[in-house]
């Protein structure tokens, strides 16, 4: 676990985190960072897909396919139920808060893969689909939460089921993680070879690059929205990973997973978007405050799941393996 | 200069309406399908850095999606043109997050517009 937490990708995090809350101006410049971002999802997408191209496609992956669909389209259903109950937040911030904890971090992701390289623990490479598919059900119930038996207002636009369906299913990430993964399977272990030096050996480097902007956006984001919010929704970016990675390491056990796809399923279920969620709530309920749900997914569950998350379900994870076996 | 320009008197130029609207880029699609059923004739979309909302700072964010950066769409036209697209633009700020201004200014080529 104190691997985990001082390893290089965390330090970087933090330190751009401190950096963040002490008001330092640095910043990453924007294209940049966008770069890190496709670079790191076509790598574990290609690697993903790689590996997924030497194994076959078997009952117990099918159902973690329906297992991950399931957990993305209920999570925001408990989410939502929490919120309400608890935070005082108004039903459609209450519901755009909840499809970000149905969807998933693929940075974190990322980041749970590296930290289970340290810990000797090599996981499936078809997770990668997983978390691809987990992106976009969890934008359905929150939609479905928001609207429900809400009356529509005369000056309201009619939804554009269009550019939603395209930005829930062909948004940047979702792109980039499937296409380099079918790339990866087509291309084999043979054709990966060539792009081994520009995906595998720089990873790591590049990796703390976008830590490190990604440590400065959750101490902007804390900084900026952590006075708006009140201490029950704040609660909530801590307890509500929790509850994801309890129900998945259940759903993992169940489905006999090897402790390293335990964990990384935990890490999705406990994670919380802030890519393919944000932009499609900001389409398809632009009245909720995208200071609430960007506070906590980026500002409270992200760094949380960083720093403590991980290395917790991990170990979870590897506990829960030895006490089975 | 300038008072001659007010005063619409500088020669060769033509009297028209600016619009600027800053606005969350997520609708920016919305906007722009209004202008173009309006028939205005062109526009220019530019990123906004950072700014100050009343309530808090905002700044540029590096996600991919961008679901939170704001832009700043400009456009120039006639007198029939920008302002019966007013209606449908409040009715867009309604709903997403953005300003709107309007102004008269001058253009040199009439043509362009």
């Amino acid at each position: 676990m104190l691997n985990t937490l001082l390893s290089p990708v965390v330090l970087f995090f933090a330190l751009g985190a401190l950096a963040a809350l002490l008001r330092s101006p640095m910043s990453v410049p924007q294209s940049f960072a966008k770069g890190l971002a496709i670079y790191l999802m076509m790598a574990i997408g290609l690697k993903g897909g790689v590996e997924m191209s030497q194994t076959a496609l078997s009952g117990q992956v099918l159902a973690v396919f329906g297992a991950a669909i399931i957990l993305s389209f209920g999570l925001p259903l408990i989410a939502y139920a929490a919120l309400r109950k608890t935070s005082g937040l108004s039903k459609v911030d209450a519901a755009a808060t909840a499809g970000h904890y149905g969807s998933i971090s693929i940075v974190t992701f990322v980041a749970a893969i590296e930290a289970l390289r340290i810990a000797g623990l090599p996981s499936s490479g078809y997770l990668v689909a997983i978390a691809a598919i987990m992106e976009t059900p969890a934008i359905i119930t929150a939609l479905w939460l928001a609207m429900r038996g809400r009356s529509k207002s005369s000056d309201e636009p009619a939804l554009d089921r269009g550019e939603l369906g395209r930005e829930i299913l062909l948004n940047a990430s979702v792109v980039v993680l499937i296409g380099g993964l079918v790339i990866g399977m087509i291309a084999g272990k043979d054709g990966y070879e060539n792009l081994a030096p520009f995906f595998t050996a720089p990873f790591q480097g590049i990796l703390c690059l976008f830590m490190l902007d990604m440590g400065l956006n959750a101490g902007r984001g804390l900084r900026r929205g952590w006075k708006s919010l009140g201490v029950a929704p704040l609660a909530f970016g801590i307890y509500m990973p929790l509850i994801g990675a309890i129900i998945a390491a259940g759903i993992g056990t169940l489905l006999s997973l090897p402790p390293a796809d335990v964990a990384l399923l935990m890490v999705l279920c406990a994670s919380a978007s802030y890519i393919a969620v944000p932009a499609a709530m900001r389409l398809a309920l632009p009245e909720s405050d995208p200071s609430v749900y960007l506070t906590l997914s980026l500002g409270v569950t992200f760094p949380f799941n960083i720093a403590i998350g991980i290395p917790l379900y991990i170990a979870c994870a590897s506990w829960i393996a030895g006490a089975v076996a | 200069m300038r008072d001659e320009m007010q005063e619409n008197k500088l020669e060769g130029l033509h009297a028209k309406f600016r619009l600027e609207l800053i606005l969350e880029s997520p609708a920016l699609r919305r906007a722009e399908d209004i202008l173009e059923e309006a028939g205005v004739s062109g526009w220019t979309v530019i990123p906004a850095k950072s700014g100050f909302d009343g309530r808090q700072r905002w700044s540029r964010g590096t996600d991919i999606s961008a679901a939170t950066d704001m832009i700043v769409l400009i456009c120039v036209g006639d007198a029939d043109i920008i302002p019966p697209v007013l209606p449908k633009l409040h009715s867009l700020l309604k709903r997403h997050i953005g300003v709107l201004n309007i102004m008269p200014v001058q253009v040199l080529r009439n043509a362009e517009f």
